[in-house]
């Protein structure tokens, strides 16, 4: 008896409405903008699924995915589209918000398509990286080589 | 805590850095595009009783 007043309960009033009003989460669609201060990747685009790499562990976003905030790491974000094709960005850094609405916001600081990215490039970046380290003095400085290192390890891997 | 936190750098600075580098990885023909949008368009100067101190380097 109690069951079935509480089931019945669940079904009106407030969460009644909160259904209603949902709409876009019906679980099959989300909304992706994808964007860096200079150019926009994503402008409100349906898509099946995002892979980004955050502070917190890389991670598949689907649609009615749990609202989330997270930090990027320097890697690279697998848009999976409507139609079937896949897209690769490297992104340096950034932040991504998941929302209850299923919208996504990656706002990244740079973010370029993958095969933009020159190999030789990055390997010579990260041999900077490594004098630059054995040459730190300070804490700062020392640290400012090492997160130089990740990002050129980053872009390497982002490459191959 | 990461390592660059502890040394007193906060995440604005590490993704000045990381952004940086990402620039400097891309294909020579788009990093030309790219390197300028790193130009600094602000020249700090420091005043010191009414007079500017000489004109710090942008």
């Amino acid at each position: 008896m109690a069951l079935t007043r509480s089931a019945l309960r669940l079904f009106s009033g407030r969460f009644a409405q909160a259904c209603q009003v949902r709409g876009y989460a019906d679980g099959s669609s989300m909304s992706l903008t994808f964007a860096a201060p200079s150019h926009v990747l994503y402008n409100n685009i349906s898509v099946k699924q995002v892979d980004v790499p955050s502070f917190s562990g890389s991670f598949g976003i689907l649609p009615a995915h749990v609202p989330t905030l997270a930090v990027l790491k320097p890697g690279v974000v697998t848009v999976f589209e409507n139609d079937g094709s896949t897209k690769k960005f490297f992104v340096s850094s950034g932040t991504v918000t998941i929302n209850e609405d299923s919208t996504v916001q990656l706002l990244a600081e740079e973010a370029v398509p993958v095969d933009t990215l020159d190999i030789s490039a990055a390997k010579e970046l990260l041999a900077q990286s490594q004098s630059q380290l054995a040459s730190a003095s300070t804490d700062v400085a020392k640290a400012e080589a090492e997160i130089s290192i990740e990002v050129s390890e980053a872009l390497i891997k982002a490459c191959e | 805590m990461s390592f660059w936190r502890q040394a007193g750098l906060n995440y604005i600075q590490y993704s000045a850095i990381s952004a940086k580098l990402t620039r400097r990885a891309l294909k020579p023909a788009l990093r030309v595009e790219a390197l300028k949008r790193e130009a600094v368009n602000a020249k700090p100067t420091m005043w010191k009783d009414g007079k500017a101190v000489a004109a710090q380097k942008a």
